[in-house]
């Protein structure tokens, strides 16, 4: 039953209207009849009086409420649909049904359908005749009309595939059609796959009377379109043509079985169309994944098919060259590890002893060794190598100076001469040469040949007759660059160049990562099935005959359907050939799917490059075009919201009740709290200011150098520290090139304490000893390579170290109790603090006596006669003093001192000033002057 | 009428309740009515009041006072030793009390919360009294109906004129006209007679000597009036019908007003002398039979 585009699904229900007056006499003529109560004492109640008496009828408007409330509920009962389309062909004339079949059809395709059904219905209600064009049929589409009903089989027949959609060869077709048609129903999947501006300058051109155009709802379609197995995780791209759709989704990895690895969210961000997902496996689990898939994508571009290329393999590097972490650029394996670890996993050898590194990392199931430099090996490594070799390992070799003096190298794929050759050298009358080509059987086929890479030295191969079938790669001058053998099942391929700068540039260039990266392909006897290359490897060894690149003919193995799972291939799809230099074209006989052996495969995939999805533009369409979508997204039920409103209804006419009940009087309260609870959650932004205040001092503390002391609470102490450090300042930037900035107070339970290098801390007795959260944000001040200067300022009482302890020695022995304290010392004669500007032997501040004490150095056996300081890296995370230094540093506005000396000597006032300075040199540089101390030894050993 | 929370039921008939009313007595010792009430004399009754006075029964032997007369010494016993001893006899007196139910109509009314209705539950209360007194020998009579006469089967014997004479006058209060003075009165009723009236009546009995003791039989609902949402009620005993929107409101002045005449009534008995005890009928007959025989036997006044 429809009216007006409003549909019943149950419409008999909608008799129940009929009992509405019912209801209205029910709740309006006749009041709720009392109770009938006997009651004695009812003399007593004629005491009390008649009051409250409820008005016998309702008021009208409560009447009226409670009608509509049935009257909504029996018309939710009745399952109102809404459906304001109009799906009905008009006109006459030929009706032209263009149906989307690509690979985006799925999720929508039985509404697709049941439209198309329809339409093509109507038209042969009407007498009219159709034509029925699938997308994917392009050129070859059927532009003659026939009857409406025959079509329907087709229709019914038809399946989506998960092919691309090209409309330009459609558009051709419609332009060029025999008829003139009366209307055209297009039934798109919503996307504009590529020739869609064509086709919609053909339809327009076509001047057709009435256009119906369906688009379905792409706000869930994603789809995956790149896959990297990363160092870290597989990462997969998706992307959604629709910026405004869905904006998460879960996507999971299956290994070759079908069982399900792991799953793994992803988020668009708003109005991107294209996001990341990864999988954070280890990487032999990643290794297992041969699909991907978007939960509930249900069409083909949901799904990524992972081949070969797609794993990640193990790499182990072994170097003959000395590992030198501080100048990793100079290593031979850094640019072989940089190279490989965008798409392999590179495994150094633990060992720097050849002989337990090589079976480490075969026991770590690599399935590449590369060996730089390696010249001869032990016997029993050798032999090894050999077994792992010919079971199918890839052994990269890289030349050197040690392989080039070795003798009775048998790891190599061609025999080399000894010693090296050297280009371009001052002895030397050639010029460095070239690479020039890369042999057409080998890996290297298809790379770009670089013009700058150059050669200044190699080894080289001994004159043969296989030397050019095993050569990958050659120099201008025909000498061999990359030369490989198969032992067994394995390969041994030799770069004659170093795997450093040192000989070629070739590690530098890009080419050298597209080689290797080819070189690990081939590994693990796989087929590399790179777009642009197939190596024999699947088909069979690489021998002498099959110089010429053959095309490789794949059986397929497994399909991807329409609807985006796997299935057997029918009896359609042809093998996938490819060659060197071939395309893969994804068509109707090689649609995506693997094909292979289950062994050896390569996965087509319907993306394999960012496909930057668009939709079509609305705007875009024919003028007199209609607009629609399919059923399940056009029709709007209205009985949820007619129930919520037959709800909102009942909560109206329970407030009314509550309201004649005066049960609302109450109200003012409430307003007041709800007030209350506004004004509570403005509070936040006086806050927000604090913390703005906070970020710009830290921003001026990252900007300068500064002194700066522990706000102690003790008010005179603090402006004592202040003073002090000014006076320090001051004495610093007049005496040395560092300029600090005006000393600060921190509070370290509170202040950031990064940006300072050295904390001054007196100690006092006043106040209470900070707590351990304060501590612990002293400790990793002091871990991360901080400074704390205690002064006990007690030396009059003893000081620290001495066998009486006074007040602030106790008082610091309950600060550091929470500590990670080093082992202290007092300063030894050797000390870098000694000499760290100034050379001093005493720390004195105001008084002299006291002894500054530092952590330990480590080096105890270093303490000898020769060495005049001390090595030991590091600055000491504390000083403890307690000579005053901030009394003696202390200085008035006009430049005075602020305290005496004890004892009154203005030469220990100059002194404790050194002393400050050598402490922050000594903080600022480290160890740094510990060198200096060589200087005169040089000097000597250069004769000057 | 299920749903209503009180009912009116029909009249109790004679046997049954006085089966029930003699359940009840035999859970009751006997009683023993305080003397000090009867005052100087009355009819002689067999049963001893436990302490010295009038009688046949011997009592005790106590030491000779001075002054009292010679003839009441008992020479045999004081010539056993050297003391003097005169012989008590036992004080034996009956006493008149007259038991009254009340029979209006609102008597019969039952709620849901209660056994049974207030009727029922006054009659049996006023027959197991008739039956615990006539064990005692006192003279029992039921005013208007029976006269006061000492004897073991009265509860029968007033149970049956009851039946008999179950007219329509409805009274409010017992007829004094048979009662004299110094005679005991016990009334059971719910007193929903306007509280003037009931106050005057008791005001009269008082003044002719009567000793009363008032059970004031409630229902629960007439106490707690748990009565909500639109309701009319009807007074049993006029017909008057009254009907209130929302009863609920009603309870907190109903009650206060209930509770204000049960207070008036109390202090009323208690200017008076006269007892006042407040039974619910949804308390067991037997803790109103007891505090009724606390009360008259005096326990709780000695």
């Amino acid at each position: 039953m429809s009216i007006l585009g409003l549909t019943f699904a149950s419409p008999l229900i909608l008799l129940g209207l009929i009992t509405l007056p019912v209801i209205w006499w029910l709740l309006r003529l006749t009041p709720p009849r009392p109770k009938q109560e006997v009651f004695p004492p009812t003399q007593i109640l004629e005491e009390i009086g008649q009051r409250e008496e409820t008005p016998a009828q309702s008021p009208w408007w409560l009447t009226l409420l409670r009608l509509l409330m049935a009257a909504l509920v029996i018309a939710a009962l009745a399952e109102p649909i809404w459906n304001e389309q109009d799906r009905s062909i008009s006109g006459s004339g030929p009706v032209l049904v263009v149906v989307d079949n690509g690979w985006a059809s799925g999720p929508d395709w039985e509404d697709r359908i049941t439209t198309a059904e329809e339409i093509l219905s109507q038209a042969a209600d009407a007498a009219r005749p159709a034509a029925l064009i699938l997308t994917t049929e392009g050129a070859k589409a059927d532009l003659n009309t026939v009857r409406a009903e025959q079509l329907v089989a087709k229709v019914k027949a038809a399946r989506p595939l998960p092919l691309p959609i090209d409309y330009t060869a459609l558009a051709e077709r419609i332009e060029s059609a025999p008829v003139q048609f009366g209307s055209l129903v297009w039934l798109s999947s919503g996307l504009a796959h590529p020739g869609a501006e064509e086709l919609l300058n053909s339809l327009a051109a076509a001047d057709i009377p009435q256009t119906l155009y369906y688009a379905p709802d792409t706000q869930g379609l994603q789809i995956l379109t790149q896959v990297n197995n990363a160092p870290e995780a597989l990462v997969t791209r998706v992307e959604r043509p629709d910026a405004a759709g869905a904006t998460a989704g879960i996507a999971t990895a299956f290994d070759q079985k079908g069982r399900s690895i792991s799953s793994a969210e992803f988020a668009f961000a708003t109005d991107e169309t294209a996001a990341e997902i990864r999988f954070a496996l280890p990487v032999e689990l990643r290794n297992e994944i041969t699909r991907i898939t978007i939960n509930g994508g249900n069409q083909a571009g949901a799904v990524q098919l992972l081949d070969e290329r797609f794993r990640r393999r193990r790499v182990g590097l072994v170097s003959g060259g000395k590992a030198d972490q501080a100048q990793p650029l100079l290593s031979p394996l850094y640019y072989i590890s940089r190279a490989l670890n965008p798409f392999s996993e590179v495994r150094e050898a633990r060992d720097a002893n050849v002989a337990q590194a090589i079976p480490q990392l075969i026991e770590e199931n690599v399935s590449t060794m590369v060996l730089a430099d390696i010249g001869t090996l032990p016997d029993a490594t050798l032999e090894q190598l050999e077994k792992w070799v010919a079971s199918g390992g890839m052994l990269m070799r890289f030349a050197g100076p040690r392989l080039a003096s070795a003798t009775d190298d048998t790891l190599v794929p061609v025999e080399l001469r000894r010693g090296g050759r050297s280009l371009g050298g001052t002895l030397t009358w050639g010029t460095p040469q070239p690479l020039t080509s890369f042999e057409t059987n080998s890996p290297f086929d298809g790379i770009a040949v670089p013009e700058d890479v150059e050669v200044t030295r190699q080894v080289l191969a001994e004159p043969d007759i296989d030397l050019i079938e095993k050569t990958w790669a050659s120099l201008a001058d025909g000498t061999p660059l990359v030369t490989a053998a198969q032992r067994g099942q394995g390969w041994i391929v030799l770069f004659h160049v170093t795997a450093d700068a040192s000989w070629s540039n070739l590690p530098l260039s890009g080419v050298f990562v597209d080689m290797l990266r080819r070189i690990v392909a081939v590994s693990n006897g796989a087929i590399a099935a790179d777009k642009t290359r197939s190596t024999s490897a699947a088909a069979g060894p690489v021998t002498g005959s099959q110089s010429e690149a053959e095309t490789v003919s794949l059986p397929p193995l497994s399909m991807i359907d329409g609807f985006g799972s796997l299935t057997a291939p029918d009896s359609s799809v042809r093998p996938l050939q490819i060659g060197p230099q071939t395309e893969i074209a994804i068509s109707a006989e090689n649609p995506p799917g693997t094909y292979g052996t289950s062994d050896a495969f390569v996965a087509v995939n319907l993306f394999s490059e960012p496909a930057n999805l668009a939709l079509i533009d609305n705007a875009n369409l024919p003028p007199n075009s209609q607009r629609g979508s399919y059923q399940a997204q056009s029709d709007f039920e209205l009985k949820p919201w007619l129930l919520a409103a037959a709800l909102l209804l009942l909560a109206l006419d329970c407030l009314a009740v509550l309201w004649m009940a005066g049960a609302l009087r109450r109200m003012p309260q409430m307003a007041a709290s709800l007030l209350a609870i506004g004004l509570i959650t403005a509070m936040p932004t006086e806050r927000a200011t604090a913390q703005e205040s906070a970020a710009l001092t830290d921003f001026e503390d990252s900007l300068r150098t500064r002194l700066a002391y522990v706000i102690t609470g003790d008010a005179q102490l603090d402006r004592l520290s202040k003073k002090g450090l000014t006076g320090l300042t001051n004495f610093i930037s007049s005496r040395t090139s560092l300029e600090p900035g005006e000393p600060v107070g921190v509070d370290i339970s509170q202040d950031e304490l990064a940006f300072y290098p050295l904390l001054y801390w007196p100690v006092t007795t006043m106040g209470s000893v900070p707590d351990e959260e304060t501590m612990a944000r002293v400790d990793a001040f002091m871990k991360s390579g901080g400074s704390v200067l205690f002064d006990t300022r007690d030396q009059l009482q003893g000081g620290f170290g001495s066998r009486r302890v006074s007040a602030e020695t106790m008082r610091l022995r309950e600060i550091l109790l929470s500590l990670d304290i080093p082992p202290l010392e007092p300063v030894p004669d050797n000390h870098v603090l000694t000499r760290a500007f100034y050379l001093l032997n005493v720390f004195p501040g105001r008084y002299v006596d006291g002894k500054l004490w530092v952590e330990t150095s480590e080096s105890e056996e270093e303490e000898t006669a020769d060495r005049p300081t001390r090595q030991g890296d590091g600055v000491s995370s504390i000083l403890i003093t307690s000579n005053d230094l901030a009394g003696a540093w202390a200085i008035e506005a006009d430049g005075s001192p602020s305290l005496p000396v004890v004892p009154p000597n203005p030469v220990q006032r100059t002194y404790a000033y050194r002393t400050g300075v050598n402490i922050v040199m000594y903080t600022l540089t480290g160890n740094y002057k510990s060198d200096q101390v060589h200087i005169p030894a040089l000097l000597e050993r250069l004769g000057q | 009428m299920a749903l209503t929370i009180g009912s009116s039921v029909e009249s109790e008939t004679g046997t049954g309740v006085l089966a029930r009313s003699r359940e009840r007595a035999a859970l009751i010792p006997d009683l023993l009515i305080e003397a000090q009430r009867i005052a100087n004399t009355v009819t002689n009754g067999w049963h001893g009041r436990r302490r010295r006075g009038t009688g046949d029964t011997f009592w005790q032997f106590r030491p000779y006072d001075q002054g009292e007369s010679l003839s009441r010494v008992d020479w045999r016993r004081s010539a056993r030793d050297d003391s003097v001893y005169v012989r008590d006899q036992e004080w034996e007196a009956a006493h008149t009390v007259w038991v009254w139910a009340d029979s209006s109509p609102s008597m019969l009314y039952a709620s849901e919360t209660a056994q049974v209705s207030k009727q029922s539950r006054a009659l049996v209360l006023a027959l197991a009294m008739t039956e615990i007194l006539a064990k005692s020998g006192e003279r029992v009579g039921w005013p208007g109906v029976t006269n006061a006469k000492s004897s073991r089967v009265a509860a029968e014997r007033i149970a049956a004129e009851l039946m008999v004479a179950n007219s329509e006058d409805h009274l409010a209060f017992p007829p004094l006209t048979q009662i004299r003075r110094r005679s005991e009165l016990i009334v059971f009723s719910d007193f929903l007679e306007p509280l003037p009236e009931t106050m005057a009546r008791i005001n009269n009995a008082a003044e002719q000597g009567i000793h009363g003791s008032l059970v004031h039989v409630i229902d629960p609902a007439e106490e707690r009036f748990p009565y909500s949402g639109r309701t009319e009620f009807t007074d049993p005993e006029s017909g008057n019908k009254l009907t209130f929107g929302r009863a609920e409101t009603l309870a907190d002045d109903y009650v206060s007003l209930f509770n204000a005449r049960k207070s008036a009534l109390a202090e009323q008995c208690k200017r008076l002398g006269w007892n006042y005890i407040i039974h619910h009928t949804d308390n067991l007959a037997s803790t109103a039979l007891v505090a009724l025989h606390v009360r008259l036997s005096g326990e709780a006044l000695s």
